[in-house]
């Protein structure tokens, strides 16, 4: 692989990625945005009670799904905080959880306003 | 092609079902391994299958080696889909019967080639199958009038007279042979005697009910069995059969030619539950005998008469060997 990444700067989402995925299709593009956004915020609920609950187990199968969703979406750096998540999950730490679900948060914080401007630029 | 998809996450999924019928696939897209192998299980079902490793109910390998262990169905080419792809979990995936892995987030190119790949195997275990059938049917068919051959004839009718005697009932088995056929030959040549064997493997089909049987027993002779078969009306079909031959020319290449046969026929009810062999020996003399009398006619096979059974006699006593 010789993907260049420009750290600096990287953006929370790599549309072009996910546009190359989908061989161009903008509305195949539109459909999967639209499910992202309805199945990602419930996942992140679950997820957050399954953290909180100290429910290892839910808690690594839901950050698994997370780590999915975001991987085929091409936002790497949530995809990367969702796995760090799993990783902490499946080994039994329950301490830095609360933690790395923070940090997943974050990034997601960063990534919805890129979806949404995304998403309101094409509209127009 | 139809393709199975087996994702719990709906953005992988529905990316994949995009990609997958922009490539030409029939694509069917499940959310647990539970779904994937009922879609799996269907006759006509998919046969190649991409499986997310992480599920719900079942997950990829589980599904794996559920398939597997199912011998008696087509092969399914299953692909895994990791979102590691270590070493461990390769070896894991493969070992429960996968044929292939690929890391998520997929490249489509390398989901298209590989899923050539597949298709490659497919191909090449339907040949295999086909193969093997288009064997099966030479080691039990004639070449020349694909009629059943002896071997497969006899095998058949011993399985039905086993039943036939089990339900009561009875077979009828018509030994027939072409009458003067080696003058055919000898005047028209083979070419036309083949020609004449076809014809009458076709007439003895076409005037036989679906579930009764026909073979070439040798040269020019021909078996006949008429399965559960009224012995009331047994003689008569058989009239019908031998007329159907005499009744009108063969056509050949040489002009028509007027053919008759000879049958020794056995109703398997009058004669209890015998070996195959003694059987088609006892109809075999019976055609004999129809040959003697002017052929082209029936001569039944009958039993002897035997005296009605006395009162059971002690056993005789017979000397063990050792």
């Amino acid at each position: 692989m010789n993907n260049q990444k420009e750290t600096f700067a990287e953006p929370a989402w790599n549309h072009a990625e996910l546009l190359e995925r989908v061989d161009n299709d903008q509305e195949l593009l539109r459909e999967l945005l639209a499910i992202f956004k309805e199945d990602f915020p419930r996942t992140m609920r679950s997820l957050e009670s399954a953290v909180a609950a100290a429910d290892l187990k839910n808690a690594a199968g839901l950050s698994h799904t997370l780590k999915g969703m975001l991987s085929s979406l091409g936002a790497a750096r949530a995809a990367a905080a969702a796995s760090r998540l799993e990783e902490l999950a499946s080994a039994g730490a329950t301490a830095p959880l609360k933690e790395a679900f923070g940090a997943l948060e974050c990034q997601a914080a960063s990534l919805l306003p890129e979806l949404d401007a995304y998403i309101t630029e094409v509209r127009h | 092609m139809k393709i199975l998809i087996a994702d719990d996450d709906a953005l992988s999924r529905r990316l994949l079902e995009k990609t997958l019928e922009r490539a030409g696939y029939e694509v069917i897209a499940v959310e647990n391994g539970k779904q994937a192998l009922e879609q799996l299980y269907k006759l006509e079902g998919p046969r190649l299958a991409l499986l997310d490793w992480v599920m719900p109910e079942l997950d990829g390998p589980a599904v794996c080696r559920a398939v597997r262990t199912r011998s008696e169905q087509a092969y399914i080419y299953m692909v895994l889909l990791t979102s590691k792809g270590t070493k461990e979990e390769t070896v894991l995936g493969l070992e429960s019967g996968a044929d292939d892995y690929l890391t998520k987030p997929f490249n489509a190119e390398e989901l298209r080639a590989r899923l050539r790949v597949g298709e490659r195997i497919l191909l090449l275990e339907d040949r295999l199958v086909e193969a093997r059938e288009n064997m099966r049917f030479r080691a039990t068919h004639d070449q020349l009038t694909s009629l059943l051959n002896r071997g497969a004839v006899m095998d058949l009718l011993a399985r039905e007279l086993h039943r036939s005697h089990r339900e009561q009932k009875s077979t009828a088995i018509l030994l027939g042979d072409v009458d003067h056929f080696k003058r055919v030959n000898d005047t028209m040549g083979h070419l036309v005697g083949d020609e004449v064997l076809t014809e009458i493997a076709n007439r003895l089909l076409g005037s036989v009910r679906s579930y009764d049987f026909v073979g070439r027993y040798g040269g020019e002779e021909f078996i006949v069995v008429l399965n559960n078969c009224d012995p009331n009306y047994a003689l008569g079909r058989a009239e019908e059969i031998r007329k159907s031959i005499s009744n009108r020319a063969v056509h050949t290449a040489k002009g028509p030619l007027a053919l008759t046969m000879s049958f020794g026929v056995l109703l398997s009810g009058e004669w209890g539950l015998r070996p195959v062999e003694e059987l088609l020996h006892e109809v075999d003399i019976a055609l004999y005998e129809a040959k003697a009398a002017g052929r082209n006619c029936l001569r039944t096979a009958r039993p002897a008469k035997v005296e009605p059974l006395p009162a059971p006699v002690p056993q005789p006593v017979r000397l063990r060997h050792r």
